[in-house]
């Protein structure tokens, strides 16, 4: 098998977001994937819908873009064509990364052969992966490139994680956490972050030898944070809740864009082992306290909160968001990080004020659903 | 005083005790050998054990037991109907019109198929549409608890639950607007003619409306609280259920209401969506059993050809019409097969529209009650059956449930 990594245009960008389908009884999740991919099979004005692991779940995967501008225009007239689907059917579409109240054994795995071997392998876990991301592919020149900005990435993936942070409600609890979708992926062998290599030739050399180990198949098996996806010339950052609405997922995006041009193009730091020393205990941090979390910086050797990260680092790529017709974007998540807004917060004040779990699902895909 | 008047005198009165218990025990037995089975539900296991004990098998369930245990089988269907109301989503009926429309042709054509084919077998012609609407109405009952024991979720069962609540409400004010009909020509005084049917129709929904309306308001005094709701509600639909006796009105209409209002008018969700669990099967076994014993096989054989007739054109009826209108509502010619099959089961309400004619004009409701009730007794064997196979052919009964029924037999 050839690890070739196929070169896409530098900056491009695509996200994939993976939805919630419940009922409009309880708002408990419901098992409509199978029937709303058949629904609008050959109708969706761009992009693809895709079933995921199990029935209650269906994916997003939107077309390439370059501006912020498309990327939103394209994921608000898929969002309306599946809300109109949707209410025919009687279900609603919610974002939000995890389900507040389901029970993880009641889940039913999608009928198809991957997701089956899926389930053979990893038992519960795989019902209990019925969880909710948003990944966002940005594109690559060539794999060193790649690989660096995945290290380079590594250091602001607190930020991605606690802008996003949409979970804090799991099997019927407040987990204190605001997201607490990570530590579902954490229970898989596979998970955590990118070998520390700096070339394509010695990532290919590092992955032929886990294959010779029997221990994977293929990329497909590596559950990294960030990851590059050679077949697509992207790396993918898969670290995000999916937000409540698909205008934040553009937000996120366009911070991901502006963020990797500024990265790459003016290579501000050196990479360092380091930041894999204390990767864990600032995504432990994003995931528990979002954008209070406390994190530590290897490179400029300091503590700092994430909201202030990413106030600094929004000063630090303004200029290049400004050029890739993201500034808007830029400036929504400033202000939710000053503020201390991210989707958790918004799902903690809903409950506050209505009462149920169910209630918040309702609002939370009338939220969605426009 | 003797020396041993303390002892029971006898033979021992049941009481409602024992017959509560017995109903549940033997009612538990005969679900768990159906469940054993591979193609029988747990419901036809509770029917064939009342079947087994009632007057026309050992006659262990007399008639007159029966009826005390009449309290725990309206408590039950109570239950039932206001959380059948409660699946029906008003705003679903805009959002797809097709599915209205669906519903509305399909009670149109059973109820004119049924009339004709009742009519060709010389039946009389009021008798033939009174019969023909209460063929227009699905058993809420058994629908609900099929899908309930098999966990169905989907598109499949949705539709049916909400289809199975319109047939009924359809069905009733069809069966309602027919009453005039007959008193005019059993030649009722007018004020009987005009003002029975309106009053049962209206004070129906207003006793409906007034139940929402005190449950919204206390809902909101016991505040989000699953517990709280659930005594509530149970509570309210038994008072519901009580009241529309007091007042002669349609228990059926009141809580079917009381339900749909619920789900409609409440827009702050201030009434939770309460599952009835372990507390609401107590009932149902109960219902079920007695739903058994009250089957009149032995009826079957005054009119076998018209009842098979009765049963053929409902069937036919409703599944064409849906096979018609599945595919503009977007569903695929399985999913609209399915639901035709899962609206086979007819039941217990049936029996209670025949014995409204029977309690006011009995003659003329003893014919009715021949065909209507023997078509109950084979459809109650049948409905249960196919409501299963439906929701498992659809693909939407969990595979728990399915893997532990197959993998028992």
């Amino acid at each position: 098998m050839t690890l070739a990594f196929k070169s896409s245009e530098k900056f491009s960008i695509g996200v994939e977001l993976e939805l919630q389908l419940v009922n409009t009884h309880d708002y408990n999740l419901t098992t409509d994937a199978a029937d709303l991919l058949r629904r609008v099979k050959g109708r969706l004005p761009a992009g693809e819908l895709k079933p995921e692991v199990t029935q209650s779940m269906v994916e997003i995967n939107s077309s390439v873009h370059h501006r912020h501008g498309d990327l939103v225009g394209e994921l608000v007239s898929v969002r309306d064509m599946l809300a109109k689907e949707a209410r025919r059917m009687n279900v609603a579409i919610a974002g939000g990364g995890a389900h507040p109240f389901q029970k993880w054994n009641e889940r039913r795995i999608y009928p198809a052969e991957r997701f089956l071997n899926v389930s053979e392998q990893y038992g519960y876990l795989t019902k209990q992966f019925t969880v909710f991301g948003q990944h966002i592919h940005i594109g690559c020149a060539n794999g060193d490139d790649a690989l660096y900005l995945c290290h380079a990435l590594a250091g602001f993936m607190p930020q991605f994680i606690a802008l996003s942070a949409s979970s804090p409600f799991y099997q019927g609890v407040d987990t204190a956490f605001d997201c607490s979708r990570l530590n579902v992926v954490s229970a898989f062998p596979l998970s955590g972050t990118v070998p520390f290599v700096h070339t394509w030739a010695d990532f290919e050399a590092y992955v032929a030898r886990m294959m010779e180990f029997g221990i994977v198949k293929s990329m497909k098996d590596f559950y990294w944070d960030i990851r590059p996806k050679p077949e697509y010339g992207t790396i993918e950052i898969r670290v995000c809740d999916t937000p409540l609405t698909v205008e934040k997922a553009a937000d996120l995006a366009a911070y991901a864009q502006a963020l990797a041009s500024w990265l790459l193009t003016e290579r501000p730091a050196k990479l360092s082992p380091d930041i894999y020393l204390v990767y864990s205990y600032n995504r432990f941090q994003a995931c528990r306290y979002g954008l209070q979390g406390n994190v530590f910086d290897p490179l400029g050797r300091g503590h700092q909160t994430i909201a202030e990260s990413i106030l600094q680092t929004v000063g630090n790529i303004e200029r290049h968001g400004e050029e890739m017709g993201a500034g808007e974007a830029i400036d929504r998540i400033a202000r939710a990080a000053a503020g201390g807004q991210n989707d958790a917060r918004w799902l903690r004040d809903t409950l506050a004020e209505v009462g149920s779990l169910s209630n918040t699902v309702r609002l939370q895909s009338e939220l969605w659903m426009g | 005083m003797t020396d041993f008047s303390f002892l029971p005198t006898f033979p021992l009165p049941v009481n409602s005790f024992v017959l509560f218990g017995v109903l549940l025990l033997t009612g538990l037995l005969g679900g768990h050998l159906a469940g054993r089975t591979r193609l029988l539900p747990r419901i036809t296991g509770y029917i064939a054990v009342g079947l087994l004990l009632g007057p026309g098998g050992l006659n262990l369930l007399s008639p007159e037991l029966l009826d005390d245990a009449r309290l725990f089988v309206d408590i039950s269907l109570g239950l039932i109907l206001f959380e059948l109301g409660r699946r029906l989503d008003l705003g679903w009926l805009r959002r797809d019109r097709w599915f209205l429309s669906a519903a509305v042709a399909e009670s149109a054509v059973s109820f004119g198929l049924i009339w004709f084919a009742l009519t060709h077998f010389g039946i009389e012609p009021l008798q033939a549409a009174m019969a023909a609407a209460i063929g227009i109405a699905t058993s809420p009952a058994v629908v609900l608890l099929v899908a309930h024991d098999l966990k169905a979720d989907g598109p499949v069962t949705r539709r049916a639950l909400s289809l199975v609540a319109l047939n009924n409400i359809i069905a009733l004010l069809l069966f309602t607007a027919l009453l005039p009909v007959l008193h005019f020509n059993l030649r009722a005084s007018w004020p009987t003619i005009l003002l029975h049917p309106l009053y049962r129709l209206a004070g129906s929904l207003v006793l409906g409306y007034l139940a929402y309306l005190v449950t919204a308001r206390m809902a909101r005094l016991v505040g989000k609280q699953e517990g709280g709701q659930f005594i509530l509600l149970v509570g309210m639909i038994v008072v519901a259920v009580g009241c529309a006796k007091l007042f002669n009105l349609s228990v059926m209409l009141t809580l079917l209401g009381f339900g749909v209002m619920a789900k409609n008018l409440d827009r702050k969700r201030d009434i939770m969506a309460v599952e009835f669990g372990y507390a609401g099967q107590l009932f149902f076994v109960v219902l079920f059993v007695v739903t058994g014993a009250s089957l009149e096989l032995y009826r079957l054989g005054a009119a076998p050809w018209a009842v098979l007739a009765f049963v053929a054109a409902r069937f036919i009826g409703k599944s064409a019409t849906l096979m018609i209108f599945g595919r503009p509502s977007g569903l695929s010619h399985r999913q609209a097969a399915m639901l035709g099959i899962a609206l086979v089961p007819m039941a217990e309400v049936a029996i209670g529209m025949a014995r409204t004619v029977t309690d006011i004009y009995p003659e003329f409701g003893a014919n009715l009650a021949v065909i209507v009730v023997s078509s109950v007794a084979v459809l109650d064997l049948i409905g249960p059956v196919a409501a299963q196979l439906a929701f498992k052919w659809a693909g939407e009964a969990s595979p728990e449930r399915v893997a532990k029924k197959e993998g028992l037999s």
